[in-house]
């Protein structure tokens, strides 16, 4: 992808309406070349967007071998022009963050901590609950006769933290398990 | 050409995009806060906020006023931090752009002279490395040819950045229209500085150290420097301009 | 939005109210000062001076709850002052439609209202009708029955003195609001309406927002560049998620939700597909059948057929009339009727009201899955300040999340905006995509019942399920494609291509798309439209700030909704210097029009509201649970005992959860006699669960506090910076004193009134920074949506003797 770079500094034409006073030799100390390089330097340059309001705000991920190095605004994007409010400017903490869940967690009934599992028990065990529920729980005709293929003791909340093709396929899952009980942060 | 910032904070909502933003391209850590009783935090600038959005309220004619001010160094034009340095090397003004630098060699200057020689109260002391610090106007990035990184984040249009003639000649536009609005706006030390910000209200009802000239700037020695060391650069700089 | 952040900047007066703009939605107010820029009075309507009062032309407080005698007090000064938009008005909106005559409004409740079940029969407020069942209209809007007439003579009650008395807002102000916003009733000026939770989490808040829709509706503000009611929607994707219903009330694409009632998809389809006789209605919801069969083929694919409904007899059926959202789920969750759930990328142990008992309902969980990036107050409620974990004996999971960063997929803005977003990094550690998580549990669950069987489990297995995620192919399906060859028009389709538009969709199960509103985002012509990235534009286009060629916009990239209404019959823009489409030399030039007839002098044009059956904007809105006039009822906990308006105090159908946690103070109620107000802030998102994890932005709002007026501070003896209780009859919250004069007491009915606001974002797992003022908030909510009260409620506050939170 092209990122056009709307970010830089405007070189506009020097005015003569006024010429750089350390020009005329008035500052006080000598004036030195300074040098300095550039944190994202050799970056590969990512669109992403910012994961708050829905102002959507576009944003550019600066990534070195695989690392993520800084977060900016995208001034291509026609709503934000680059800019990012507190938030959006957090980006690089809130993505490599010591606070961040890296491992499946499971705290048994009772327990007063949590343990890590992987992925694959922790699967089998959700599953085997979904299933007990259901199989426990299905409500195949409602106190007036009538079908209604529904699961009332099962729920989910959210979210509007998920992508579109997450909505979709989240929506679809419960609908197939006859899930009623759902909401986001639509209503909230 | 030497750049200049203009901060409008007339455009301003303190979103705290800059002050975010200024300590993210740094890497700075967060230093503990406490709710006070004001949505101003950090309570000041610190060795990690380089960048702190100043909230100050008051009431005017039944009307609440409640000022934003994102507070940050000013890069003086003639440094008054440079002129007290002692330790040679470690205050540098880069010629190309007019950033006041402070490098490693900082730590062995006097950190309480090198802050009371500054007008608006910026220098702070690493309690680590012991080396004065301070905002470098994003030396990296504008020798990248890029905005620094608070300017390039504020969305609402009150941080600028470009050449100092560019820039002045926006604050002079801006002014003209903001005046119409709040016929008290001003611009803050325009002449003396490469940061200049363009006030709605009286200056001291921002920030103490708004202004170089706030009346109740501490101590004779800043007033002297401020006298001797900008009164003469005033007079030729309005030469300049005509 | 009914049109995009961009075109706020056309807007000659921007309206905020129930809004905080520049702190929730920062980066859109730059518009707002394009628009100030321009010479746009802006105008905001708001208890509290906030960040965005300071940026405004001027900040109007009002006390919370009264936001519709405000806005009435308005219609009644553009009525009788004649500032309406009367072209617009006759034309496009239902004005001079006929109601029937057993329609009443009498002391505060209308006709049918059935006290015994807080309901209202709605058949009374129907339109007269012709023998074709099409609405009877007197386009000289005399007929006394005429909507208008009977809006002229609803809101001549909301009168200065009473509007002034009930919110606290001084006649001079009012009047000055008034004055500056009815000036876009002009038919070349504009303004807009920016809103967001201030007006909807009310239990009037669908009709806050139909009475600024009357409002804009009047001034000929809907369809125009700078107009529009804005929804500054909170949250990421909440746009797209919404679009997306993974609510319990509709399906994708906002179907209704199948009920008990239909047992069969055509009973479905009969009763949820308007019609309408009028040829110059488009009646667009008369295609529903083609997106409800697409749907279901898409979730069900080769198994969905005609016998089965295209799966309809296998999907869940709700029971008319109940409600399954978040207040009652709880409240079922606290009964002991909900056994286990998932709970993704939310927090609802801090945002949903009434927290002690949501926090106590999760204690009777036998398991709960939770998918987020941090630890969360729900991850964590077993070990909660004050629970022993020992007794709690829900299993809980907590899968690990990947950041926005760490994955790619699509994401809608407010302006329904489809964008892509690209993977920058792998997911940390072991965490993954949401996405991911669902696909691999529903895997997981299908294997159980491929090798066990289990009870119904054709649902479980006849869907068209993904073996792994993969964001493209979603997309794709999202849009839809022809699942056989097949022939529109003289157009011929392949089975597996892309469908070009909704307009191709069918009802035959020859097309799937998961939500036909996304249909045309994804095509075989033009591929993935949400990574356009284009920023070209006509001169016509440039003049609103209209980006066509970047990204996608639903529906059929339509950029302002409704835009047939900012043209005269002619096709004439009414505002030449901002036209939005303009019918020029036989075809419509600017956005994509709603829909591409003609204009109606030519006989062959439609309405432009082509959503609504008649085709028109509503003025009078006959379809809402609690009226077709926004009428002024106090909120649930008021600080008032009555009020001019009517004996009906609060509205007469709001909902209410029943339970012995749910524990209402009563009107005037002297134990509590402040209002509070919640609220969001810029630095923290929702219940705080990301934010507080992020350093910088926990160092700039650190802990939970609450902003009051200086003159109630020294009533209590409170400093700023004091550690002060606030208490309501539901529980307690420690928090900060910020003394400011941005809050300012209320005249109300004479006498002083005090309102505080705190924010919801502070929680216990962030060590000392306070925890959820959700604790203090009730569990009442709008009759027509359940979205909760958070906006007013009853409380005390005093200066803490111990303090354990801070």
């Amino acid at each position: 992808m092209s990122v056009s770079r709307r970010g830089f500094i405007k070189l506009l034409g020097a005015g003569t309406a006024c010429v750089g006073l350390s020009k005329l030799g008035l500052n006080l100390s000598p004036a030195q070349a300074y040098a300095a390089s550039l944190k994202t330097e050799g970056c590969k340059e990512i669109l992403s967007i910012c994961p708050f309001c829905s102002c959507c705000c576009n944003t550019i991920f600066s990534v070195r071998d695989g690392k993520i190095i800084s977060v900016e605004g995208d001034p291509d994007y026609p709503v934000s022009e680059g800019g990012l409010c507190a938030k959006g400017a957090a980006l690089l903490s809130m993505h490599v963050n010591k606070h961040r869940l890296e491992k499946p967690l499971y705290r048994a009934p009772g327990s007063t901590k949590w343990v890590e599992k992987d992925w694959k028990w922790t699967l089998e065990r959700i599953a085997r609950k979904v299933k007990e529920t259901r199989d426990r729980d299905f409500i195949a005709k409602d106190d007036k006769g009538r079908q209604v293929n529904r699961l009332e003791s099962m729920f989910q909340l959210g979210t509007s933290q998920m992508d579109n093709e997450e909505c979709a396929l989240s929506h679809q899952m419960l609908r197939g398990l006859g899930v009623v009980h759902m909401d986001h942060q639509a209503r909230i | 050409m030497p750049k200049a910032f203009l901060i409008d904070t007339s455009r301003c909502t303190a979103c705290r995009g800059c002050q975010v933003a200024c300590k993210e391209w740094k890497n700075f850590p967060a230093v503990p806060t406490k709710q006070r009783g004001t949505h101003q935090n950090p309570p000041d600038l610190t060795h990690y906020n380089f960048k702190l959005v100043r909230f100050s309220e008051h009431m005017e004619d039944g009307t609440v006023h409640w000022n934003f001010f994102p507070d940050q160094c000013r890069h003086c034009i003639d440094a008054p931090c440079l002129a007290a340095s002692a330790v040679p090397g470690a205050i540098i003004k880069d010629e190309a752009s007019g950033a006041i630098i402070y490098t490693a060699k900082t730590v062995k200057e006097d950190f309480a002279s090198i802050r009371s020689a500054c007008p608006y109260d910026i220098p702070r002391k690493d309690p680590k490395t012991k080396q004065i610090v301070k905002c470098n106007m994003c030396i990296d990035r504008v020798q990248a040819n890029l905005l620094p990184i608070c300017v390039k984040t504020c969305a609402m249009g009150a941080m600028n950045f470009g050449e100092r003639s560019a820039m002045l000649k926006l604050a002079a536009e801006r002014l003209v229209t903001v005046q119409r609005t709040f016929p008290k706006a001003q611009l803050l030390n325009k002449d003396d500085v490469s940061v200049i910000y363009l006030v709605t209200d009286a200056p001291a009802t921002y920030h103490k150290f708004a202004v170089a000239d706030a009346s109740d700037a501490p101590g004779m020695t800043r007033k002297e420097m401020l006298a001797g060391a900008f009164a003469p650069l005033r007079k030729i700089a309005q030469s300049v301009q005509g | 939005m009914t049109n995009h952040f961009a075109d706020i900047g056309n807007a000659d007066a921007v309206l905020i109210m129930g809004s905080n703009a520049a702190e929730h939605h920062p980066i859109a107010f730059k518009w707002v000062l394009r628009a100030k820029d321009k010479g746009a009075p802006v105008i905001h309507v708001d208890p509290k001076f906030s960040r965005t009062s300071a940026r405004s032309s001027y900040h109007v407080p009002l006390r919370s709850g009264t936001d519709i005698p405000f806005m009435g007090g308005m219609i009644k000064y553009i009525l009788d002052n004649e500032l309406y938009f009367k072209e617009y008005v006759v034309e496009y909106t239902n004005s001079a439609f006929i109601v029937g005559e057993k329609f009443a409004f009498t002391d505060g409740l209308f006709s049918g209202y059935d006290l015994a079940k807080r309901k209202y029969d709605k058949s009374s407020w129907a339109f007269e009708k012709d023998a074709n069942g099409t609405p009877k209209r007197d386009t000289t809007l005399s007929h006394p029955r005429s909507v208008f007439q009977l809006m002229k003579k609803h809101y001549s009650r909301y009168t200065l003195e009473e509007v002034s008395s009930i919110t606290g807002v001084s006649q001079d102000d009012l009047l000055k609001v008034y004055k500056a916003y009815a000036a876009t009733g002009k038919p070349d000026k504009s303004g807009t309406v920016l809103y967001a939770l201030g007006w909807t989490q009310h239990t009037v808040g669908v009709q806050n927002i139909r009475l600024s829709a009357i409002m804009q509706l009047l001034l000929g503000n809907i369809g125009v560049a700078g107009g529009g009611i804005n929804a500054l929607r909170g949250e990421p994707n909440v746009q797209g998620s919404t679009d997306h219903c993974i609510l319990y009330h509709i399906i994708p694409g906002y179907l209704p939700m199948p009920h008990a009632g239909w047992a069969t998809l055509a009973d479905y389809q009969k009763a949820n597909t308007p019609v309408s006789k009028d040829p110059l209605s488009a009646n667009w919801w008369q295609n529903k059948p083609k997106y409800v069969v697409s749907l279901f083929k898409a979730w069900f694919g080769d198994n969905a057929t005609p016998e089965n409904g295209f799966g309809y007899d296998m999907l869940p059926k709700i029971e008319p009339g109940e409600d399954y959202s978040y207040m009652y789920l709880f409240d079922r969750m606290y009964k002991g009727k909900i056994k286990g759930g998932f709970v993704y990328g939310t927090n609802p142990a801090q945002s949903v009201p009434n927290s002690h008992k949501v926090r106590k309902a999760l204690d009777k969980l036998d398991w709960l899955v939770v998918g987020e990036i941090h630890h969360t107050e729900t991850s964590e409620f077993w070990h909660r300040p004050g629970a022993n974990p020992k007794k709690i004996k829900t299993e809980v999971f907590l899968l690990p999340s990947a950041q926005r960063g760490e994955k790619e997929g699509t994401i809608s803005n407010s302006g329904r905006w489809h964008m892509w977003h690209y993977k920058a990094a792998e997911p940390l550690g072991q965490s993954k995509a949401m996405g991911a998580m669902v696909v691999d549990i529903m895997n997981s669950v299908r294997k159980l019942y491929q090798a066990e069987g289990g009870t119904y489990s054709d649902p479980v297995l006849k869907l068209d399920w993904p073996a792994t995620y993969e964001p493209d192919d979603m997309a794709k399906r999202i849009n839809g494609k022809f699942t056989r060859d097949v022939k529109i028009g003289d157009k011929e389709y392949k089975k597996g291509q892309q469908v070009p538009t909704f307009v191709q969709l069918q009802a035959d199960g020859s097309t799937s798309s998961l939500n036909w509103l996304y249909c045309g985002g994804y095509t075989d012509a033009d591929g993935n439209l949400s990574k356009r990235r284009d920023l070209t534009q006509t001169p016509m286009q440039a003049a609103i700030n209209l980006f066509p060629k970047f990204s996608w916009a639903w529906p059929v990239n339509r950029r302002i909704l409704y835009n047939r209404a900012s043209v005269d019959l002619n096709g004439k823009p009414y505002a030449p210097a901002k036209a939005v489409i303009a019918w020029e030399g036989g075809k419509w030039v600017g956005d994509v029009p709603d829909g591409g007839w003609p204009p109606m002098s030519t006989g062959k044009g439609k309405y432009p509201f082509i959503m609504q059956t008649e085709g028109h904007g509503q003025l009078y809105g006959p379809g809402r649970e609690d009226g077709p006039f926004p009428e002024h009822y106090e909120p649930a906990e008021t600080p008032v005992k009555s009020h001019a308006f009517s004996a009906q105090l609060s509205s007469p159908v709001y909902k209410r959860i029943q339970s012995d946690m749910d524990v209402l103070a009563v009107p005037a109620d002297p134990r509590f006699p402040i209002v509070l107000t919640t609220y969001s802030m810029t630095e923290h998102w929702c219940g705080g669960g990301d934010t507080r994890n992020t350093p910088p932005l926990l160092e700039a709002e650190p802990q939970q506090y609450v902003e009051m007026s200086p003159q109630l501070a020294e009533e209590k003896g409170i400093k700023n910076g004091d550690v002060v209780v606030v208490e309501s009859a539901r529980g307690k919250v420690e928090a900060v004193a910020m003394v400011t004069i941005r809050m300012r007491p209320f005249k109300v009915q004479g006498r002083i009134i005090h309102e505080i606001g705190m924010p919801f974002c502070f929680g216990w797992t962030t060590r000392k920074c306070g925890d959820a003022t959700n604790r203090l908030t009730p569990s009442v909510g709008d009759p027509n949506t359940t979205i909760p009260e958070y906006k007013a409620s009853l409380v005390n506050i005093r200066k803490a003797t111990k303090v354990t939170e801070l």
